[in-house]
């Protein structure tokens, strides 16, 4: 068996193994995706996501502001400070 | 760009947008910066919103106060957003 | 003692089955958890997310994310593995 994408920790439990997936395997699967970002705030931040760090800090390009649901501003480039952040969520569609 | 802070280290010396917790926005050329996101900016212009509820209406009043600073210092942890302005559509 | 179970290890137990989060602040989410890390940090699919209304505080806002999250563990205050959350009767019984 190759290592590759196999952290040590998720070597037990064979049952769950096929459905596992750590934040660092969706955290691969969504760079240069379009993602949303929510903050504590409520803000969402909708915009594709260039990369990330440690902290949760993000950096987001074409990234639409919306308070409330409703659009606020855009920010070609943006830096978003992990602290703030609720969630990352994939945007399928 | 290889982790989000590189997208700060392009932003030296340029005109950045920063969106601070409690409705306050600078706008100012970014001078420095370190790891904690704590930055220096000068020529700044500082907005800060509040609404304000109408007692007899009960409507919300938005109200926008800005003022000029030379140059100041932001401590990293009340930082939200920090964006250059110039790219933004 | 070997047979005591450490926190995480009942978390992990809990991948693949609905699991109930109640962040510091009012924000609660559940979903299906995928996994997690040392910090916390988790991975839910189908989460749902419940917040109170800015406009109304009295008003709890639903909403379906109808796609995968990764949950900023630093907010996580309470995790209850199994629970659908506020809506289980099981969960929400006393």
């Amino acid at each position: 068996m190759s290592s590759e994408s196999k952290d040590a920790s998720t070597e037990e439990a064979p049952t769950n193994a096929e459905h596992k997936r750590s934040p660092a395997d969706f955290l691969k699967a969504v760079l240069g995706r379009p993602v949303n970002v929510r903050l504590n705030t409520g803000t969402d931040y909708k915009g594709v996501l260039a990369c990330l760090d440690g902290y949760m800090n993000i950096a987001m390009e074409q990234t639409e502001e919306y308070v409330d649901g409703q659009l606020k501003s855009k920010y070609g480039d943006c830096f978003i400070r992990g602290n703030n952040v609720l969630y990352i969520s994939s945007q399928k569609r | 760009m290889e982790e989000p802070l590189d997208l700060i280290k392009l932003s030296l010396s340029e005109r950045v947008y920063i969106k601070c917790r409690n409705s306050r926005e600078l706008r100012g050329t970014l001078h420095a910066y370190d790891q904690h996101l704590n930055m220096v900016l000068s020529q700044v212009e500082e907005t800060i919103t509040t609404i304000e509820e109408d007692e007899e209406t009960g409507e919300e009043i938005v109200s926008k106060k800005t003022r000029n600073v030379g140059m100041l210092f932001v401590r990293g942890d009340i930082v939200v957003l920090v964006s250059p302005p110039l790219r933004t559509s | 003692m070997s047979n005591r179970i450490l926190p995480l290890e009942l978390i992990d137990k809990a991948i693949g089955s609905p699991i109930w989060i109640l962040m510091r602040g009012q924000t609660e989410i559940t979903g299906i958890l995928r996994g997690f890390d040392d910090y916390v940090n988790l991975v839910l699919d189908d989460a749902v997310e419940y917040s109170l209304d800015p406009r109304d505080k009295n008003q709890v806002l639903k909403k379906e994310l109808k796609a995968e999250i990764l949950l900023n563990g630093n907010h996580v205050a309470v995790l209850v593995p199994g629970s659908k959350g506020p809506e289980d009767s099981l969960a929400s019984k006393s």
